[in-house]
């Protein structure tokens, strides 16, 4: 007999709704490209929220500030770095 | 009604850095005559950018924080957009909130 797969979704917990509860939030700034690098992929693309696990505020936020640092040429659009 | 302003300017990579603060000084006059305060002028200096242009690989950045009326900054845009050495600006207007973060993200 088959067994379905089973799928334990581990619940994220958005980090910057973390960060902010312990008192110390993080500012999402098109300018720190260190911290947007975490949510786009190596091809440069936004990550989904899925993935990343942010809030929708807080995913929504990154996509600005990653689409505000693509203008400055401080992160790339695409990277075909394969 | 005055509010805080950031604006990032880059500029072309042939300039010579030492005259780059200068440069800027002379179109912050705008802010400064009509009132407004300059808070803070940050030249990062020579930096790779993430893809060409204008066929530059390379630019100079500087990032302006500024607390004045809409009217200055508008009018500061404007005149970075005509020189030819600016290859690109950004005004984005930031809130308190924001400002409080990073300040105390700086501390820490």
């Amino acid at each position: 007999m088959a067994k379905p797969p089973v799928r334990k979704p581990k619940k994220k917990v958005c980090v910057f709704c973390k960060a902010e509860k312990q008192g110390r939030p993080e500012p999402i700034d098109y300018k720190d490209t260190a911290l947007l690098r975490k949510f786009i992929s190596d091809r440069g693309k936004i990550r989904a929220r899925r993935v990343t696990g942010n809030c929708s505020q807080h995913q929504r936020d990154v996509a600005t500030a990653v689409k505000n640092s693509r203008e400055m040429a401080l992160l790339p659009y695409t990277s075909t770095a394969r | 009604m005055a509010r805080h302003y950031e604006v990032m300017i880059i500029l072309d990579p042939r300039l010579d850095e030492r005259t780059v603060a200068p440069t800027l000084d002379n179109f912050l006059k705008v802010v400064r005559d009509s009132g407004g305060e300059v808070e803070n002028v940050d030249v990062w200096g020579r930096r790779r950018l993430a893809y060409e242009i204008a066929k530059h690989s390379e630019g100079i950045y500087a990032v302006l924080e500024l607390f004045c009326e809409p009217e200055a900054v508008k009018e500061l845009d404007r005149q970075l957009s005509l020189q030819e050495s600016v290859l690109r600006t950004k005004v984005l207007r930031r809130d308190e909130k924001f400002i409080a973060a990073v300040r105390a993200k700086a501390k820490a």
